[in-house]
């Protein structure tokens, strides 16, 4: 552990706040008006004051405790994540599972949310994300193996050295895409908002209101952020490139991996879940051997 | 002064795996038990990661998670009690549960303080990553393929069972609902006699 993991919680605000404003920015795609900077801080702020929603019967520990762990998960999975060469707040020798268990426990917080209010909606919410969550975890799994592969490790930091010559999306050209199904999943926005959409009433946030939601709003955009960075390093090579300081290459580069997540969650429609099943299961799971495949002949 | 930390942590967290494995007797819904058991889970692999073991440790989490989602899933979805949300009796067979767990109970304790249990400290500079990616793939690869294709079939089982549709027909044709009293009619409308208010299909 090193003093970076100080930076943590600015570089999670920051990244949230920007993830907001892209939210914002959008309409502009289709000539509206969008938002200024400061749209995201007053929503937050309206959001803070309105009153707590209660439910009959709730499961008060899991309420709080799973928005907390969705943010924790966040914080967990950039902290592994390199901010310099070779720098990364903590330096562990399998950063890639680490990311993997953020995941796979991302899928837990957000049924656990959905499951404690002990409402229709919310819980239909988390059983679909999770019907939709598991299937989406195993490419990911692949996908992350794969841009090992050049590094011949699972540390983060030997997987952005390995791409000094070129970077993992030249070798591997269908990982990001893959990688961005997987960051709209986590982080519950567009065609794989299964959890909180607006078809079934808001969903797994269905039924809440005041800090809590916010606090859910938050974590949410922290994970953006955590997946942002996570895909800039794995295939963007991080904070690798000429000039710039190697923070502010990750930052760019997370910003724009963050600005095409955002982009596609308000643009791709979204189906019905068990319809999605079938592309996941029947498309991206070969597709994501087919890539595992052809990366381990290229790294060879 | 690491070696006490070590321990002491090793003991922090056995001792809330068996506080979380316990909780897993005592509350009362299936999704409770289920996130209560991957909790006593990640204390192992926490222990793991303690003791240096960084991909075990970390795996442990990963595939824990998954698997308790699935299962408080699979669970909940052949249970009666409709979508897991009423409460329950998380035990039952109370005589024989007590037994196999007293037996089972002393003859892990036994093997632990019986047997000669290897102090070899590892050069912390070493990549035991790649020693456990060696030895899964290399001298135990028979194990480790039983293992996985044990668990394969497994899912495969899984999937089958759970699947509406079987051989002789929709796993739902005919089924109805117990009665209200016992050894009663069926509860709930009955499908009328020739089958299906225009469904097609013919399964009513």
């Amino acid at each position: 552990m090193t003093p970076l993991v100080l930076a943590l919680p600015v570089a999670l605000l920051a990244g949230a706040w920007l993830g907001a404003w892209l939210d914002r920015l959008v309409p502009v795609l289709w000539g509206r008006p969008a938002q200024g900077p400061f749209g995201p801080l007053r929503d937050g702020a309206a959001l803070l004051a309105r009153p707590t929603a209660t439910t009959e019967a709730p499961d008060r520990l899991t309420r709080w405790l799973a928005p907390g762990t969705y943010l924790a998960l966040a914080a967990v999975g950039l902290s592994v994540i390199p901010m310099a060469p070779g720098l990364a707040p903590l330096d562990s020798s399998v950063g890639i599972v680490v990311w993997g268990a953020c995941e796979a426990l991302t899928v837990i917080a957000v049924f656990l949310h959905g499951w404690s209010p002990n409402a229709p909606f919310p819980l239909i919410g988390a059983y679909r994300y999770v019907a939709i969550g598991l299937p989406v975890m195993l490419p990911s799994m692949f996908v992350l193996i794969a841009a090992a592969l050049p590094a011949e490790s699972l540390s983060l930091v030997q997987v952005v050295e390995a791409q000094r010559e070129v970077w993992n999306v030249l070798r591997q050209p269908m990982g990001l895409p893959l990688f961005l199904l997987v960051g709209l999943t986590l982080t519950l926005r567009g065609p794989f908002d299964f959890a909180d959409g607006a078809d079934i009433a808001g969903g797994t946030s269905g039924q809440e209101s005041g800090p809590g939601r916010a606090l859910w709003q938050l974590a949410r955009l922290t994970m953006l952020t955590a997946f942002s960075a996570m895909a800039a390093t794995a295939f963007l090579g991080g904070p690798l490139g000429p000039g710039l300081p190697g923070p502010a290459w990750l930052a760019l580069k997370t910003a724009a991996v963050m600005a095409v997540t955002v982009g596609l969650g308000h643009t791709v429609a979204r189906t019905t879940p068990s319809q999605m099943l079938h592309p996941l299961w029947v498309g991206a799971l070969p597709l994501s051997f087919l890539h595992l495949a052809l990366a381990g002949w290229v790294a060879l | 002064m690491g070696g006490a930390v070590t321990l002491a942590a090793v003991i922090l967290l056995g001792l809330f795996a068996v506080w979380s494995g316990c909780r897993v007797f005592v509350v009362d819904s299936m999704v409770r038990a289920s996130f209560s058991l991957m909790l006593s889970f990640f204390c192992t692999g926490g222990i793991a990661l303690v003791l240096h073991a960084d991909y075990l440790g970390a795996a442990t989490v990963f595939m824990m998670a998954v698997e308790m989602m699935v299962m408080a899933i699979f669970m909940i979805m052949f249970m009666m009690n409709p979508a897991g949300l009423n409460p329950m009796v998380m035990v039952h067979q109370n005589r024989l549960s007590i037994a196999a767990g007293a037996a089972a109970f002393a003859l892990l304790a036994g093997a632990v303080l019986l047997s000669d249990l290897p102090d070899r400290p590892v050069d912390p500079a070493r990549d035991t990553t790649a020693n456990l990616g060696t030895e899964l793939l290399g001298p135990s690869m028979l194990i480790f393929e039983t293992a996985g294709v044990t668990l394969l079939a497994a899912m495969v089982g899984a999937v089958v069972l759970s699947s509406h549709r079987g051989r002789f027909g929709d796993t739902d044709a005919g089924a109805c609902p117990p009665g209200l009293t016992e050894g009663g009619p069926p509860a709930g409308r009955r499908p009328e006699e020739g089958g299906g208010h225009g469904h097609g299909g013919g399964n009513g």
